[in-house]
This record gives structure tokens, sequence and C-alpha cells, in this order.
């Protein structure tokens, strides 16, 4: 019986090793191998090994690399403006084509279009069209009147024009998912409250809000995270310029890593932002599982 | 009709394109045959290459593989990840290529570390295509500690474009001496001129072609190649030219404290005169790589410009490269100042004078220690870089450009350059230009030293981060400096203080 028992147990584990070493071996190690290398000196160009540092590494980005905080607070206001602004252009346009007119299809697909281009594409699409001097969005501006805007090369401007491409991107992931809520609601709700008197706006906040937003948090939380690790249209549109006006998180990671190949730096800042991105994850996850059971 | 009939008709049209590029493209009595010596060849070579050289490689690839059996797989990679690529295979040594083209900015490392073949053996035991023929400045550019580390394959420095159908037009050399009380010389010899010409030519229609023109281009984009247009002016305000010293031909640090010379008067100068310049510039200024300033200036928009040797190849095809100056364009070498800040005693000194610039330093192939086939790809190499297939290379016949003359060959072959579709007046004018600043024994060798990429070559680099919030004029010209500054000592605290000093020293010829 005891033998069975064993056996029985040991079949268990045979059949939970193979993801219990994938997992080891392609999260596991990995993180820990970052981690330790975060705590060494390894300028992996010229250093054989590397060297034992200890906290340094995040003494320095944390109070002595204005760069990093840089980083950081583009890729924090990117993050804000580009996914509230994806999510209310999303609401806005999953609520009028959950309507039904004639040539709703079409737009449903159209729609759909700049979500299934690849990033990098996306980036140096914009970068042609953007283009200062021979795009066509300045030549139309040109066309009728207005003055041609520095979309990538002031460093004012850059900011939003990454922003800019990121909502013409991502709003479609928004309109989709909200679409599909906005169509599994129960019609009888609305019936109610028409029947009391409600108009449209109020049904709108009262009846339809609440019932979306479990959909909405999840989406924005799925957003968020996505949009922390900017890097293709960084990359492709501004190069991190002008200056260090749109430099990314990612794409800072990106530079001391693989362009510096400081990999002590860079495993330390990516933790930082590893971090980082948890802290903002569950305290936004607790805030909104705080405002759903209120 | 029946459907057989096109059989023919596409075995014929298959016959005519394999005709084309197997014998017209490259002419017959031009093709070196390939040397088999005691090497088999009839392998497959890697090779890792970046946009600009690939059409060389395509050139000579099927040939290649026609003559020796062997087979070659290039490895097209984006200039922005070349040398993470590179780096990559440095450290994990899989033998994921055989030979790689290369900038020599990056070799400081490349060759103090030991990752590349020397190529002394090499040269010993199979040859090189008549090495004394290599220019002075570009033989220097390949050796590290005094062996020949990688085979030279491109002469790289910036020098001056301009309209001719601007600045040497009478009326307005006249109506400029009446706006700014002098005349400017052809080319521009200092960057005052350069200032004030920019100014002059800037919007308006100075061609008659019913467009506004621009005054000055340059490469400016960051993450692209803007560091080498303000080390063009920074060189002439930082030193003089001289025996390389602290004081004479040095502008990256002082050669006995290791102390960045960003700060000093001839860096801030440099810098307030380059973010001057972009007010005389195309509104796009700040997105021009190198692509976009060649398209830009041989499209016609501006009327000088700082690039390296590709420019004057595109101003010669109109269908390849879209250009509209075909014969309008002359050419100089860069721009020398009025004055340069001495360090030793602390002064500006008002001389015009000029310090040439080996600027980016050119390209170069290498051979990893970890390439599979070595020998194969040193005979690739050779073969590539020979005299003859040089030639073709440089001079515009094979319709592209890439790599720039860097043999006396290529400025002894007049003829080869009039078929590559130049006038004879512009290839003189063009070659000379070039030949003077590679012939300088005192031209100032681009930085070459453990973190040069984090210095000022690489994306995301000190210089190219903080050049860019001045150009934009996010920041003042003294801030960018400072920055630089601060960097530039922080990078080579943690480089190593005593090695970096000895490594630049090295670099400069100073024990």
């Amino acid at each position: 019986m005891a033998v069975a028992s064993i056996g029985r147990k040991n079949v268990k584990w045979a059949f939970l090793l193979p993801a219990l070493v994938y997992l080891m071996l392609m999260a596991i190690l990995p993180l820990v191998w970052t981690l330790t290398l975060s705590f060494t000196k390894w300028h992996a160009n010229i250093m054989p090994r590397p060297e034992w540092v200890g906290l340094d590494n995040y003494k320095y980005f944390l109070f002595e690399n204005p760069r990093f905080w840089n980083a950081l607070g583009f890729t924090s206001m990117y993050v804000g403006i580009s996914v509230t602004g994806e999510l209310i252009l999303g609401l806005i346009l999953a609520f009028l084509l959950s309507h039904k007119f004639k040539g709703r299809n079409f737009f449903r697909v159209i729609y759909l279009i700049p979500m299934a281009c690849p990033p990098i594409a996306v980036a140096f699409l914009w970068r042609m069209m953007l283009h200062p001097d021979i795009g066509v969005i300045n030549t139309i501006l040109k066309s009728i009147g207005l003055s041609a805007v520095k979309w990538t090369t002031s460093a004012n401007m850059a900011p939003f024009t990454i922003i800019m491409v990121d909502i013409w991107e991502w709003t479609p992931f928004m309109f989709l998912a909200l679409l599909a809520a906005f169509q599994s609601l129960p019609t009888e709700l609305y019936q109610a409250a028409a029947v009391d008197g409600a108009n449209s706006w109020q049904m709108f906040t009262h009846i339809t809000l609440p019932l979306i937003a479990p959909v909405i948090v999840t989406i924005s939380l799925i957003r968020a995270i996505d949009a922390f690790k900017l890097f293709e249209l960084v990359f492709g549109i501004t190069g991190a310029g002008p200056g260090s006006a749109t430099e990314s998180l990612s794409f800072y990671v990106y530079v001391i890593g693989m362009k510096w190949f400081k990999l002590g730096r860079g495993s330390a800042v990516s933790l930082l932002f590893l971090i980082i991105l948890l802290i903002f994850a569950i305290t936004l996850i607790s805030r909104f599982k705080k405002v759903r059971t209120e | 009709m029946k459907k057989w009939i096109f059989i023919p008709i596409i075995v014929v049209v298959v016959a005519v394109v394999l005709v084309y590029f197997f014998i017209i493209r490259v002419p017959k009595e031009e093709i070196v045959e390939v040397e088999v010596a005691e090497v088999d060849l009839s392998v497959t070579l890697t090779l890792l290459v970046t946009d600009p050289h690939i059409q060389v490689v395509d050139t000579w690839k099927p040939i290649w593989e026609a003559q020796t059996g062997g087979t070659i797989d290039v490895v097209l990679l984006p200039y922005a990840t070349l040398e993470e690529k590179m780096w990559i295979e440095f450290r994990t040594k899989t033998g994921s290529f055989d030979i790689a083209c290369v900038p020599v900015t990056w070799l400081g490392e490349v060759f103090g570390g030991g990752h590349v073949e020397n190529l002394e053996p090499y040269i010993e035991k199979y040859g090189y295509p008549d090495w004394d023929d290599v220019m002075p400045g570009v033989q220097r550019i390949t050796k590290f500690m005094g062996d020949i580390m990688a085979l030279p394959y491109d002469g790289d420095m910036h020098m001056t474009y301009y309209r001719k159908d601007a600045l040497e037009v009478p009326e307005y050399q006249k109506r400029f001496k009446d706006k700014f009380g002098y005349s400017y010389q052809v080319p521009p010899a200092n960057w005052s001129e350069v200032r004030d010409i920019a100014e002059f030519f800037n919007k308006w229609d100075w061609d008659k072609d019913g467009e506004i023109e621009y005054g000055v281009a340059f490469i400016a984009a960051q993450n692209s190649q803007a560091m080498w247009t303000f080390m063009d002016v920074c060189a002439q305000y930082t030193t003089i030219a001289g025996t390389p010293s602290n004081y004479t031909s040095n502008i990256f640090f002082d050669t006995e404290t290791m102390e960045p010379l960003a700060k000093s008067p001839g860096w801030v100068e440099a810098m307030t005169r380059i973010q001057e310049l972009t007010k005389f510039a195309p509104p796009g200024l700040l997105g021009y790589g190198f692509s976009e300033l060649r398209q830009a200036f041989v499209s016609g928009n501006s009327a000088i410009a700082f690039d390296w040797g590709d420019i004057g190849i595109q101003e010669q095809m109109p269908v390849e490269y879209g250009s509209k100056v075909k014969g309008l364009l002359g050419y100089g070498p860069l721009p020398g100042a009025k004055k340069y800040f001495d360090r030793e005693t602390n002064k500006w000194v008002e001389k015009q004078h000029t310090v040439n610039f080996l600027n980016f330093g050119g390209w170069v192939w290498i051979i990893p220690k970890a390439a599979p086939h070595k020998d194969a790809a040193y005979h690739f190499g050779i073969y590539i870089t020979n005299p003859e297939h040089s030639l073709l290379d440089v001079c515009g016949i094979h319709g592209y450009t890439g790599a720039n003359p860097w043999r006396w060959s290529h400025f002894k072959a007049p003829d080869a350059w009039v078929r590559g579709g130049w006038g004879e007046e512009s290839v003189k004018a063009y070659l000379k230009a070039i030949s003077d600043i590679l012939q300088d024994p005192n031209a100032v060798p681009d930085l070459a030293i453990p973190g040069t990429p984090e210095y000022y070559t690489g994306a995301g680099s000190s210089l190219d981060v903080h050049l860019n919030a001045v150009l934009s004029g996010k920041i003042s010209p003294e801030e960018g400096c400072e920055r630089i500054y601060k960097d530039w000592v922080r990078i080579t605290d943690e480089k190593g203080f005593e090695e970096q000093k000895a490594f630049y020293r090295s670099s400069l010829g100073l024990e």
C-alpha cells in the first residue's frame, strides 16, 4: 500500500518535472543570473570576468544618473497619456460601432489594421510620413497654408509624436475588447432604465460603465504593462532624441547592455525596471479591486 | 496560344539576366582570377556586412563562387545593430561569421581584446596585393601595436561639397560682399565663412528651379553619425595641425592628465557654431542621417554640405540616386578656422589654419578569432580589396557608393572614374580633395580607444545625446559640453584611468 502510494507520488512529480525544469531553466535561472550580475561590474568587451561591486550599480542609477530618471519620467508620461487616450478613443469607437448602421463591418475591419502591423514597420512608416522635409504629413500641411511641424526633431514635440503613433497603433486593441464587452451587455437593463425615464448619458454612466468596468481594468492593465516596455517606436522614429527627450527605459537598458556591453549595469537597470513595473501593476490591480468591491 | 510557347521565352529571359549579372556587369578583363593557393576555397564563407557595403559584396559574390566553387552566405545587418552582433560573436566565440566589414573607430577594444586575427602571418604566407599602394593614413588605421590587424577597404574622411551654381556666381558673390563686407573663398576657408555663406544662400531660390533652397546641410540626426560633423568643427577650434602631441593634432583628451577637452573653449566654440548653423539649414536637418543628407543634397536642396566621399559618387548618378546636380558640385577639404584655442598658453590664437581629421577612419575587414574558415576569409578579403577590384568599387563604375578611394592607384586612374560617370574636371577636384587629406602626416586620427562607442561614436553615446540636445535647442552649448565632460570623466574612470591614458597616448604615437 505504502509502495503504491510512493509510486503515485513519483508519477505526479514525473509529470510535473519537465514543466519545472523548463521554468527553472527559462525563467528562474536567468532571473537569478541577472540578479547576481547586477551586483558586479562587467564591461564584457574588455573584462574577461565580472568583478563584485555590491550595490554600486543601484546607487549609480538611483542617485547619480539623471538619464535613468529622465527615461523613467518619459516612459511614465508616455504610458499615462497614451493608455488614457487609447481607452477614451477605444470607448468612443466601440460605442459608435456597437450600433447598427450601413458599412459597420467595413469600419470594424479597417480599425483593426494598425494593431496587426509589426511595431517596427509602424515606426518606419510613421518616420517617413513625419519626415520634416519630404514627409507626406508636412507636405499636406504646407499645401493648405500651414507651417511644417518638427514632429521628430523638436524636443518638445517628439514625445507627443511617439504618443500619437502609439495611440494610432493600439486604440484598436481597446476598441476590440470594449466592442465585445458592449455586445455582451444585457438589453433588459436598458429597457428597464428607459421605462424609468433615464436618458442616454445616464444609461451610459450608470449601467454601461459599471458593467464594463472589469474589462476596462483588465485591458488598461495589459496595455499599460505593454506600453512600459516601449522600444520599437523610439528605435525607429526618433532614436531616443532629440537629446534624450524620447528615451524610454527599455531603450536605455538596450544601450547600456547591447551598445556599451556593461552587463552589470544593464542587469541592475533591468531589475529596477522590473521592480517599478511590478509596483505599478500591483498598485493598479489592488486599486481596481478596491473600486470593484466598493 | 499554346502554353508551351512561354517556356522558351522564360529560358531566354533567365539567360539574359544571368549573362548580365555574370558577364556584362563586371567587364571580363577587369576580373582578377583567384589564385588558388594551398587553401580550400570551396567552403561556405559567412560575411557580416551592413547596408552601404552589400552592393560591393553582391557584385563579387557570384564571381568568387564561380571561380572557387565556394559559397558566400551574406548576413546583412543595419548599422545600428552591427556592433552588437560583432560583440556577441566575440564573447560567445560561436564562429557565426568568417569575416566582417566594420568601422575602424570600433576597433580600439577589439584589437586590444585580442578578438580578431593578427593578419601578419597571413600576409607572410599568402601575400597581400600591393601593400605599398595603400595610402599611409589608411595603412595606419589597420594597425595595432605595429601589426596589421584588418584589411583596408575604404578611405574615409569628411570633405566639403558646394554648389558651383551658387558659390561661383559673380552676381551672388557681389551681393554677398555688399552684405558681409568681404569676399568668401571657394571652397570656404573657415567655419566663419561657412556660417555667412549659409545665411546668404538660405531660404531663397538661387538656382532658379522654382523651389526654395537652403544654406547648409550635414548629418545631424541622433542615433546616426552627427558626432563626426561636430568633430569636423571641433578639430579646427581645439587644436592646430602638427606632429601629434598634447597641444597639436589632439582634440579629445589632455595626454598628460587624461582630462577630457570637452569643456575647453575650443569645444564650446565649436558647439556654438554648429548650433548656429542649424538656423540656415533645411527644416528637417535634425532628421538627416547619412542617407537622408545625401538624398537631399544631390536632389539640390542646399548650397553646402559636409560628408564622406559618397555625395560625389551619388552626384554622378541621376538614375540610381535621383541626382539633379551632376556637374554642379565643387569639392574641397574641410573648412578651417580663423582662430584656435592654445591650451599651452590658455589663450585664443588668431590664425587662419586647417586641421585635417581622419573622420570615422573608414571601413575595414576583420577576421574573428573563432572564424571557422580563416584562410578562405583572408583570401576573400584580399580578393575584393585588390587594386583592380577596389578601383571598380570606389569609382562608381558599378553604380554604387559605400567605399571611397584609399589606394594610390585609385587616384592615378582618372579614366576609370570617367567611365564611372564623372566629368574629367570634377574627378580631378574630387580626388585632389581626398588625397590631400589622406596624405597629410599630421591629420588627426579618430578616437580608437576602449569605450569609444560610449564616449562618442555609438548610438546613445554621450556626445550623440548631448550634441543632439544642443542642436535641437534643448540645452545651451556650454551645458552640452559640461555634460559631455562629466560623462567622459566617468567613462575613463570606469574603464581604468591608467589603461585609458596609455591607450590614448599610444593612439597618437606618444610613448
